[in-house]
This record gives C-alpha cells, structure tokens and sequence, in this order.
C-alpha cells in the first residue's frame, strides 16, 4: 500500500492532463503565415516608436515655451513673488551651505515626518580618518525634543540638552554633542591604535568612554614595571588632562626624565608620545 | 472611491492579466512566480495586499482579466480583508472573473464556520472556490494551473468559451445543509 | 574540601552542559594539565562529577576556587535567569574617574558595612564589563553559595544588570552600588528578560538602528528575469512605506532578543454597551503581556506586513525607544 497516495486516481488524471496539454501545444502552425504576421508585427512597432517621438517632441516644446510666457508676467504684477524668488534662493543657497558643512564632515540634517522632526547624522573623525557616524533626531513640535537617537549611553545627551538651551539653540547643542562624540572615538581610535602599534605596553585598564587608561610599562635596564594612569576629566578632548605615575623604585617618577615624559603624555596624543619615549629608551 | 472595471482597457494580443489579492502577500509570490512560467499565452501578474489599488499606477495597469482572492482559513483577518476588498470590483466582474482560493482549509486551528461563511460567500457572488496546499512547490503549481485553465477563457483566449458561461458551470453552491450543524 | 564546596561542585557540573565541561574547566586553570588529562568526558555526567570531586579534593581546591569556576561558565553564558535593569541617577561630580580598583574596594567595604558575611567576588570581562558575585549570609550564617546573586555594570555608564537578587537583599545592594559608583540614586530601568546579551544592546545602543538620510545606500539590483519582469507588485510603494517606518522604529538586522513586554493597564472602562462597568469611576485594571522568542523582530514583522498599522503607536514604539518592557498606563499619560 506504500506509494498509493503517489500514484491515487487523481495523480494519474493529472499525468494524463499534463499529457494533453503538452501534445496540444505541439500542434504545428503555417510558417508562412507566422512569418508574414512577424513582419508586421516588425513594421507596426516601428511606426509606434516614430509616433511616439513625434508626441513628446511636441510636448516638450510646449514645456519650454509655457514658463517664459508665465515668468514675464508675474515679475510684472507685484513685487510679492519677487520677495518669494528671494526667498527660494535664500533657501536653496541655505541647502547648498548644509550639504558643504555635510561635505566637510560636519552634520546632515534631513527634515522627517512632514517637517515636524528634523534628523541629524554626527560623523566623527579623527586624524583625518572617517568613524561612526552617529544620529539624532529631534521632534519640533510642539518643542524641540530628542525623540530617539544612537548615542551611546555614556555621553550625558539629556544634561547636555538642558546647558546649551535646545530650545533656541539647536546649532550649540549639535556642536556639544558633536565635540564630546568626536573627542569619544578619537580616544577610541588613539586606544586601537596603542594596542595595534605597542605590544610591548600592557593596557591594564580602560572604561566604555575611554576616560580612563591604565598602562603597563617596563623601564629598560632592571626590567622595572611602571604603571602610567592616564585620566581624560574634559570629556570635549582626546588629551589627558592628568598622568600619574606608579612605580616600585620610588624615584623613578620624579626624574627629570620621567617628567618631561609626562608633559609629553599631556600634550601629544598618546600612541605617538609612546612612540616618543620608546625612540629615547626610556621604555622598552 | 475607484472600482476596478474589467472592460475599461483594450486588451493585448495573446496576454492574459491576473491579480492576485492577499492580505498575508505570503502564498502569491510562490503561484506568481508559477503563473508566469506558462509559455502558450504571456501572463502577467499583479500581486496586492487588498483592494482598492493605488491611483498612481492605475495608467500602466493592464485590463485585469481575473481577481482571485486567496484566503488563508486560519486568520480572520485573511477573510476580512478580502471581504472589504470586493466592494471595489466592478459588479461586471462578478461575471465569472473572481475567482476564491482557500489555503489552510484542513489546518487544525481554522474556526469552525469560517470554512462555511466562505462558502456562503462564494455561492452568493457565483464565484468558483478552489482549495490549494500552500506549503509545497507541487500545491502551487497545481494550484497554478487551474486558475490557468480559468484566466484563459475570462481573457477570451478560448474560442467558443466566454467567463460567464465557464462560471455557471464551476461556481460553488451552496451545500442543502449548509445552515445546519456540521457533525464531522 | 568541607561538605558544602563538595555540593556546590556537584550543582555547578550538573548546570553545565557536557559539551562545554571540557572548555570551561580549561579556563579556570585550578587543575593541573594532567588532572585535567585523567578525566574522561565521554562517560556520563555522574561518574565525571564523582572524579571531578576527588580531583579537586586531592588538589586542596576550597569554595572559592569554585566560584571562580562558576562565575566562569556565567560570564560565558551570560543568557540564562531573569535579569533585571537598574539604572544610576543623579551622578556626583567624580562619578565618571571611578576606576575599576577603587570601585572593587568601595563597593566591597560598603556593602560589608550593610552585611556580615557576605562573599563578594569582582571581575573584569573582557568587554569592558565588571562582574560582580554576591553570595550572601545572614548575620551569623556563613555565605549561601548556591543562591549566588550576579551584578554587571559597565563603569561610566548608568545601567547596571542584575540577576537572582532576593527582594531582601535588594536595597543593601542598591545602596553599595550606588554610593560606590559615586551616584546619589538608582531606580528600577523597567526592564528585564532572559538574555543579557539583548539587554544591553538594546539600552546601549548596540543594534542597528535605522535613520532617515537624504542619501540612502544604493538599492541592490533586482533582478531582471523574465519572471520578474511580469509579475508586479501593485502596492509595492505602500509595502515600501510599511517596511522603512517598521524599520525605523523597531530597527534594522538583527534586533536584540527581548522575550516579553507588560503592559498594566489602570485606565477608565469605556465600552458604550457596558454601562456598569463605564459608569464606575475607580479604574480597570489589566495587564496585556506580549511574549515571544524576539518580541521586536515579532513587532516588527506585524508593523512591516501591515497586521499592525503604522505609523507604530507610541506604546509598542516605546519599548526600544525608551529601551523599558515594563510600562503602566493610567489615563492620558504614560508613565513609569
């Protein structure tokens, strides 16, 4: 009894239904005739695509003609649409700024949902190269509001809203949250790129925000290890604003050498101060 | 409010349009992409969540020759959906150019009545009503054929046939003891 | 090895699974090499525990080294329990230079303030997260080591995850955390579920959110057999439409694997054919609970395929909006 319901009744009517269909289709037409249709069928499509052209040869002369006749008009009635031209320019000079500032890495912004929010992607950078981007959007109505966004949680948004006045002052609170993104990734990228170009420094610790960075370092000769706390307070800054040194062999930290080595850490980002104290030996 | 008119369009050589409603937009894809493989007539395939279509494309639209409505038995709002969708066909298309496809129809979670109230329907409107398995590959192409044999004849590619006269012969009746119980 | 470490080894091994008993007991490097060698993981389960016990006995092992090992096999396996979501408020000036060292001191002393005999174990993922392990004792009982409660935070920012914390426990343990991250409040976050991976990426961002730009990626290109060319989508706009504003909110890819969202509803009844229940004036009181193996891709899904309208209202829009599953609703507003 396997297979009966492969092989039922109605499997077998649809066999033979499948059959007839094929043995119909074969039936053979006149070629002649089938040539003699094609070649009108040829003719026919060429005279339509001639029509065709014809048509929008004329529709596109009377496009031309229509707005010159209208424009003379109308700069003759008032001065009102004079003021709207005036306007629209304004506006499409306005456009054309954003899309430089867009174009030389400040922020986009698009107007969404009828022109009740506004959108705005943050792009970040840092030496030059390209990272995240980060977006924003703003509800307007009935104030200006942050509706969702994917920033993440460590950059105080809502604090940063209430001390630049988002209410008058969108342009301020971008360049706020625009800086302390910036300054984020570019710690970031500085910590990517100790760990890419520095083997031989140990990163003890860091935080989500990059605000902190422990290193391990060992000071060549008795093979001392070193402990350097990097700490960034202004979140605005890739520099770090304080540097503080650990060490066994308590000395060590208050030699001139050591010190100037500090200042260095403060004033130059850190993968290329590291760079620095390596060529002077003062770590391996 | 537009109704979509089965005679408002000249029709092409040898091409037959079909428009398959679906609310789920699961199951049309598949007969779609069916339908069109016939090589004896070209097909063309409109596929829509739910009528009335949209004003935008209502230009480059060929004449519709046959609605079906596929109905999956196991969602209400499946049968809703295409209920208010036949208030935008033009009565003309009640002439044998609708056509009811019930998927699911033996899945155990289909409401009891639903199957019924389909029927109804379906008798009402003299409308066929086909049932298809929509799982498999095989479903959809048999599926695929029989609205086939039913899109030739609403779009008068066979000769001696017309839609209506087609539909009086398939349409669903209404079973005598619809109204009562069912006891299976 | 006293009795207690002995039966906290035996339920550790039996919560692991066997394919993964090979790997974690790798990583807690407690057993020598050889040790580890003389075990035979294809026998079953029982007879692993049994050599496992003796193995550890022999190499003097306390229950501190099983901790370590338990908290091993839970950070690698972080989807598991209940987790719920706290959230830091109102930090004091210092709050954001907490280093891990001077966290690790100052949450301990606190909460040993709080608590005698309380066993607490700190440790650092590699993701930046810290770990925290809370067994906790009563006043003169030694530690509970099998009710063990686990704590992540990342440091600097205000979530914090918690998983098996006893409503007893609860405030000691907000209060260490708090004044150790140097914060002046912490409130419940609304928001729990199984994965913590989910948890996360949902309130730090981590999913690919979409946003409206005025340059959209190029669109792949479609394919142009002859099938295609014949068969069209007639609303293809709308259903375009439907996907970028389900998208929009819910998300695009893969979307964090939230397993239920509440709703508790405590507004006025209003139903003009039921005039008993409209004309009572306390509130009705429900609770509307959506669960799934990935509530938003569900959502998403039904906002997407047009099941629910869109634009989303505000109420499914708000759970990875305001990244919270957990909302009451009273009349006109809504709120925590």
């Amino acid at each position: 009894m396997e297979g009966a319901s492969t092989r039922g009744v109605l499997s077998h009517l649809s066999l033979l239904e499948v059959q007839a269909r094929s043995r119909g289709s074969q039936v053979p037409q006149q070629p002649s005739r089938v040539k003699e249709l094609k070649a009108k069928v040829e003719a026919l499509t060429s005279q339509r695509d001639q029509l065709k052209a014809e048509l929008q040869i004329h529709k596109k002369l009377q496009k031309l003609r229509a707005p010159v006749d209208g424009e003379d008009e109308e700069m003759d009635v008032d001065s009102e649409s004079s003021e709207l031209f005036h306007l629209m320019a304004r506006h499409s000079e306005l456009t054309d700024l954003l899309h430089a500032h867009n174009l030389i890495g400040g922020y986009d912004a698009i107007t969404t949902n009828r022109g009740k929010s506004m959108c705005f992607s943050l792009a970040t950078q840092y030496e030059g190269v390209y990272l995240d981007t980060y977006n924003l959007e703003l509800n307007l109505k009935p104030n200006v509001r942050i509706s969702r966004h994917n920033i993440p949680p460590f950059i105080p948004l809502n604090s940063l809203a209430e001390q630049s006045d988002l209410q008058t002052d969108v342009r301020a609170f971008l360049a706020t949250v625009s800086q302390h993104l910036n300054a984020f990734a570019g710690r970031r990228q500085q910590l990517k790129l100790v760990k890419e170009q520095h083997k031989s420094v140990e990163v003890m610790e860091s935080n989500l925000l990059c605000s902190i960075l422990v290193l391990m370092f060992t000071v060549p000769k008795k093979k001392t290890p070193l402990l350097c706390m990097l700490e960034y307070t202004d979140h605005t800054r890739c520099l770090p604003t304080q540097v503080h040194l650990n060490c066994e062999d308590e000395l060590l930290p208050d030699s001139p050498k050591w010190k100037k080595n500090c200042s260095l850490l403060m004033e130059v980002p850190v993968h290329r101060a590291l760079t620095a104290i390596k060529k002077a030996s003062d770590i391996v | 409010m537009s109704l979509l008119k089965p005679f408002s369009k000249l029709p092409d050589l040898n091409t037959a349009n079909i428009l398959l409603v679906e609310n789920e937009e699961q199951f049309q894809q598949n007969l779609a992409d069916t339908l069109v493989e016939e090589t004896a007539v070209t097909v063309n395939v409109r596929l829509a969540k739910s009528l009335p279509l949209p004003m935008e494309n209502d230009e480059s639209r060929p004449r519709i020759d046959l609605v079906v409505f596929i109905i999956n038995l196991t969602s209400d709002k499946s049968f809703e959906s295409a209920k208010a969708s036949l208030k935008y066909l033009d009565p003309g298309y009640f002439l044998g150019k609708v056509c009811f496809v019930a998927t699911n129809a033996r899945h155990a979670s289909v409401r009891t009545g639903c199957l019924d109230a389909l029927r109804q329907l379906a008798a009402l409107l003299h409308c066929p009503l086909l049932f298809a398995e929509d799982q498999s590959p095989e479903g959809a192409t048999s599926s695929a054929r029989r609205l086939l044999t039913i899109l030739k004849v609403a779009s008068g590619l066979v000769p001696n046939t017309t839609a209506l006269y087609l539909s009086s012969l398939t349409r669903c009746t209404m079973p005598p003891d619809i109204d009562q119980p069912s006891f299976d | 090895m006293d009795n207690s470490a002995k039966h906290l080894l035996q339920r550790l091994v039996r919560r692991i699974p066997a394919s993964m008993l090979k790997s974690t007991l790798d990583k807690w490097e407690r057993l020598t090499a050889e040790k580890r060698k003389s075990l035979d993981f294809t026998q079953s389960k029982w007879i692993i525990t049994q050599e496992l016990v003796a193995l550890c006995e022999k190499s003097e092992l306390t229950v501190k080294h099983i901790t370590e090992l338990e908290m091993i096999y839970i950070t690698e396996n972080p989807n598991q329990g209940m987790w719920h979501t706290f959230q830091l408020v109102e930090p004091e000036d210092d709050a954001h230079s907490v280093e891990l060292m001077q966290f690790k001191e100052q949450f301990k002393s606190h909460l040993r303030e709080l608590q005698r005999n309380v066993s607490v174990k700190i440790k650092k993922h590699t993701d930046q997260a810290v770990w925290i392990r809370v067994a906790w004792g009563d006043g003169l009982s030694s530690p509970n080591h099998l009710k063990a409660t686990y704590v992540v935070l990342y440091l600097q920012t205000p979530y914090v995850f918690v998983n098996a914390l006893s409503s007893k426990h609860k405030p000691l343990l907000l209060q260490a955390l708090t004044l150790s991250t140097r914060h002046q409040q912490i409130k419940a976050a609304n928001l729990s579920g199984q994965k913590l991976t989910a948890l996360r990426d949902l309130l730090m961002r981590q999913y690919q959110q979409v946003f409206p730009t005025k340059y959209p990626s190029p669109l792949a290109e479609s394919d142009q057999s002859i099938s295609k060319l014949r068969v069209e989508k007639v609303q293809a706009e709308a259903s375009a439409n439907r996907h970028r504003m389900a998208g929009e909110t819910f998300g695009d890819g893969m979307l964090p694997a939230l397993q239920s969202a509440v709703f508790k509803l405590e507004t006025k009844f209003k139903d003009p054919t039921n005039e008993a229940m409209t004309q009572r004036d306390e509130p009705f009181i429900c609770s509307v609970k959506f669960s799934s193996s990935n509530l938003l891709e569900s959502l998403r899904h039904c906002a997407s395929s047009g099941i629910a309208s869109t634009p989303v209202t505000p109420m499914l829009s708000s759970i990875p909006l305001k990244g919270r599953n957990y909302f009451v609703i009273t009349d006109n507003v809504l709120t925590a």
